[in-house]
């Protein structure tokens, strides 16, 4: 993207000192609105079960579902609460599934005095052959046997069944279906290249060095320092900057504060307030160039639940004396130039990675926008707030841009639709680890991963 | 020639200084724009090499350009050290800009110096990061008042901009304390907006002053910019002087007797002031006004404590009497500053509406024992005096 246009001039600095050298204005944002008020919450109240969630899940979604569900096997398809089953009649049930398993880490377990056990270690993943799927609808549940992947499916999702209850109490599944993509959007994206530039994980506040000069080289490149003319004239279309998440390193959550002493760690200052301070100096650089958004994400002084809500301006006082900077929440909405944009810092994508068989976080990702749901495992296994009067994570409009942050590494899919959707799907991969940022160009859907790098004491080739 | 100027400043910083001369360095050094340094540094390079070809001289260079990596396009950055760099060049299918990026005596052996470099000069030059950039933006402005209550209207002072990095390292609870009373009073109070002082102790002077000349507020408003310079220059004096004599601080202190005695005042209350930052400005102003009527009288007393009430002192001060309070430890932790304040005669007419939020009777209830502090202070340092006598002796 940026080469080819930059190509021409690409030596231009090597060269004696030439006249006033060209300032490029920065294209301004022509559009661009935050959708992500469901995300915001007030007044906060635990006070409430987390049962209600799921029944405004399966009340948000069941409409769709059941309309999906004729499409697919026929209008004349019975569709069945659990309760009114009749063992033998093929017929549709919607439900959310429930999977049973084994290892998954359970704190009554931990804290049961019977069992005597030590809580497990993390495992990557917590899927086994002996998991088991359930259907729940308001009043029942039922086992799920047939032509169904358990090891695929995660808790919490909702979805339509069609089969017929067994003489055992089981349900054989002859086919499944999930709410599918949302309806679309109109198109109103920009006539000309504008990028907006989607970096993860900066993971400042670690004990590597590494990745610095990277992120020193990131801004550089975004606030027109570095480059070529061309370069930096390609630079000065980029009209945003959204950073999903992860902007301190898990290094800086020390935890074992709370255990020692207070005379040793009375004087000691938590590794978050050095770290906020140099993410407040690399915001600020950019601030005073573009408008930046900030997500907080899983290592973020913020709230652990989803949503994550923004973080504090206070935290970071030199940039948010620019009104560029914009703090939002996690998961993230939002129309930029037209173009809709949804994601989130990666967690509910790392939680289904954990449970479930699926390994490639693009397709984790696409499937979440399949299923109809940004976080279906919230909150079986993925803190999540008590909602009880809407589930704010069901996906009611297809966005044109559907990112995660914080993943092992780049990769986008353009996802088309049966009705016209067209969604660019992004893995935005950790930067403290690859060095890599993403460049979504809003007029035609594409995105072209950016990497930086040094040099070391071992030289690569 | 002007051109000749700055290969002069390069060669001055590479050799006699050995420093890493990164183009972002020579560009907030020299004030140009960054493709002029890095055209600078090129031209630099290419001339010392041509009369001298033994040289000893280090070049790094950045590369960009569509590198084919895992199957896509990837744009790729990078810096890279003199030797590598056709290497690069040759490895990327299209190269969009090659420019130089540091020069340096010593061969690098990593980046690290290079980010250094970089870090630190952005970091001095914060305010204005992006004036030597290539790209402009409109749409970065500075909050104005209403979006950010914390800052006053940013034309008003361009000490503005520095307040929160000021704020942070001077005395993290100025700002904060500066800004909800501009918004809560209106008035007098309203001359805190009007000056949008950077410094609590401008804030409290003003205050002392307006306080002290309640019908003219007009005429407090136009002295408070002529106490402020000489209350400043007091300042830096002051401060420089923190424990040292206690003699220096009453020097300050009868100058400004000679000029105004409520600014004399007002500039030695304002360091407790900045200590009772906390319990809000308007206690301050109450004290302000209340020391003024006996600061003469109690001048002695409060020559150890003056010198005590620089602003850079009131850490100092504070950990003074906190010592002195984990000693007794029913004493409360109270700041210095309203000790003199039951010490005063009944307060002067505005004082009242200033003080809605301290009412007299907890001070006063408080007097004696900070009275009884406050004599502590005095014979403490009376005490070390001996100790140090006996150690004189002893020694």
């Amino acid at each position: 993207m940026f080469s080819e246009q930059a190509a021409p001039t690409a030596q231009g600095l090597l060269a004696p000192p030439s006249a006033e050298p060209p300032t490029f204005p920065r294209v301004p944002v022509s559009g661009y609105s935050d959708c992500s008020q469901p995300f915001r919450l007030g007044q906060r109240s635990f006070s409430r079960q987390y049962a209600h969630i799921y029944a405004v899940r399966l009340a948000g979604m069941r409409p769709g579902l059941e309309q999906r569900a004729r499409g697919r096997w026929g209008s004349g398809t019975a569709l069945r609460r659990l309760s009114e089953l009749q063992a033998g009649e093929k017929c549709c049930v919607v439900g959310t599934l429930f999977k049973s398993m084994q290892l998954q880490p359970s704190i009554l377990q931990e804290i049961s005095e019977e069992h005597n056990l030590v809580p497990q270690p993390p495992l990557p993943k917590y899927i086994q052959p002996s998991d088991e799927l359930f259907l729940e609808d308001e009043l029942q549940r039922i086992k799920l046997e047939g032509a169904i992947d358990v090891q695929r499916l995660v808790t919490g999702t909702i979805l339509a069944v069609y089969g017929s209850e067994q003489d055992d109490g089981r349900f054989l599944v002859e086919d499944h279906c999930f709410a599918d993509l949302p309806p679309p959007l109109p198109w109103n994206g920009p006539s000309s290249s504008r990028f907006v530039l989607l970096a993860s994980g900066l993971g400042l506040g670690s004990v590597s060095g590494e990745a610095l000069l990277s992120t020193q080289l990131l801004v550089d490149v975004v606030t027109g320092q570095l480059g070529a003319e061309g370069e930096q004239s390609c630079a000065a279309h980029i009209t945003r900057v959204i950073l999903a998440g992860n902007l301190l390193s898990q290094n800086t959550q020390s935890r074992d504060t709370i255990n020692k002493a207070k005379y040793l760690t009375k004087k000691t200052q938590a590794a978050s307030v050095e770290a906020v301070k140099m993410l407040d100096e690399i915001l600020r650089q950019l601030c005073t160039s573009v408008p930046v958004d900030v997500m907080p994400g899983e290592f973020d002084p913020t709230n652990y639940t989803l949503p994550q809500q923004p973080l504090h301006r206070c935290m970071l006082p030199l940039a948010s004396a620019y009104a560029t900077l914009h703090l939002v929440t996690n998961p993230y909405q939002a129309t930029l130039d037209g173009v809709r944009f949804l994601g989130t810092s990666g967690q509910n994508i790392s939680d289904i990675f954990k449970y479930s068989s699926m390994d490639d976080y693009l397709e984790i990702l696409e499937w979440t926008l399949l299923a109809g749901h940004i976080s279906p495992t919230a909150p079986d296994t993925l803190g999540c707030y008590p909602f009880y009067k809407s589930d704010p994570f069901i996906l009611t409009e297809c966005p044109h841009v559907y990112f995660c942050g914080n993943a092992p590494h780049f990769q986008s899919k353009l996802l088309q639709g049966k009705e016209g959707q067209r969604v660019l799907l992004v893995t935005v991969p950790d930067f403290s680890a690859t060095q890599t940022a993403c460049l979504v160009n809003l007029h035609d859907l594409t995105c072209q991963p950016i990497t930086f790098s040094g040099f070391g004491a071992d030289s690569e080739d | 020639m002007a051109d000749e100027l700055y290969l002069e400043n390069i060669d001055e910083f590479v050799t006699d200084q050995n420093r890493v001369v990164t183009y972002k360095w020579l560009s907030y050094t020299l004030g140009v724009h960054v493709n002029q340094a890095k055209q600078m540094l090129y031209d630099y390079v290419e001339r010392k090499r041509k009369e001298n070809s033994g040289a000893q001289l280090h070049v790094t260079y950045l590369v960009a350009g569509d590198l084919l990596q895992n199957g896509h396009v990837c744009h790729k950055v990078a810096v890279v050290r003199e030797d590598k760099l056709e290497a690069m060049k040759s490895k990327l299918s299209t190269v969009a800009s090659v420019h130089v990026y540091s020069i340096q005596k010593a061969l690098l052996k990593d980046s690290s110096p290079l980010y250094n470099t970089d870090y630190d000069i952005v970091k001095s030059n914060l305010q204005h990061c992006s004036k030597f950039s290539a790209i402009r933006c409109a749409a970065a402005v500075p909050r104005t008042p209403p979006d950010a209550p914390r800052a006053p209207a940013p034309a008003q002072s361009p000490q503005r901009q520095r307040d929160p990095d000021a704020a942070g390292t001077v005395n993290g609870h100025g700002p904060p304390a500066a800004r909800p009373p501009p918004q809560q009073h209106k008035g007098i109070m309203g001359m805190f907006a009007a000056k949008a002082a950077a410094k609590p102790q401008d804030t409290s002077k003003e205050t002392k002053a307006e306080a002290k000349e309640a019908p003219g507020v007009s005429a407090a408003s136009s002295k408070p910019p002529i106490k402020n310079s000489i209350m400043n220059n007091f300042f830096g004096k002051a401060a420089m002087n923190k424990l040292k004599a206690n003699s220096v601080p009453e020097q300050p202190k009868e100058e400004k007797e000679v000029v105004k005695p409520s600014v004399a005042v007002a500039e030695a209350e304002s360091s407790p002031n900045t200590v009772a930052e906390k319990p809000g400005k308007k206690t301050e102003s109450a004290r302000i006004q209340q020391k003024d009527k006996n600061s003469k009288a109690k001048r002695a007393d409060r020559s150890d404590d003056e010198e005590e009430r620089d602003p850079e002192n009131v850490k100092k001060k504070r950990r003074r009497i906190k010592q002195l309070e984990s000693d007794s430890s029913d004493e409360e932790d109270v700041p210095p500053s309203p000790t003199p304040e039951e010490e005063r005669a009944p307060s002067p007419p505005p004082v009242p509406a200033l003080k809605t939020e301290l009412e007299p009777a907890p001070t006063e209830g408080s007097a004696g024992g900070r009275k009884r502090k406050r004599k502590r202070v005095l014979k403490s340092k009376m005490f070390i005096d001996e100790e140090e006598g006996c150690m004189g002796k002893t020694g």
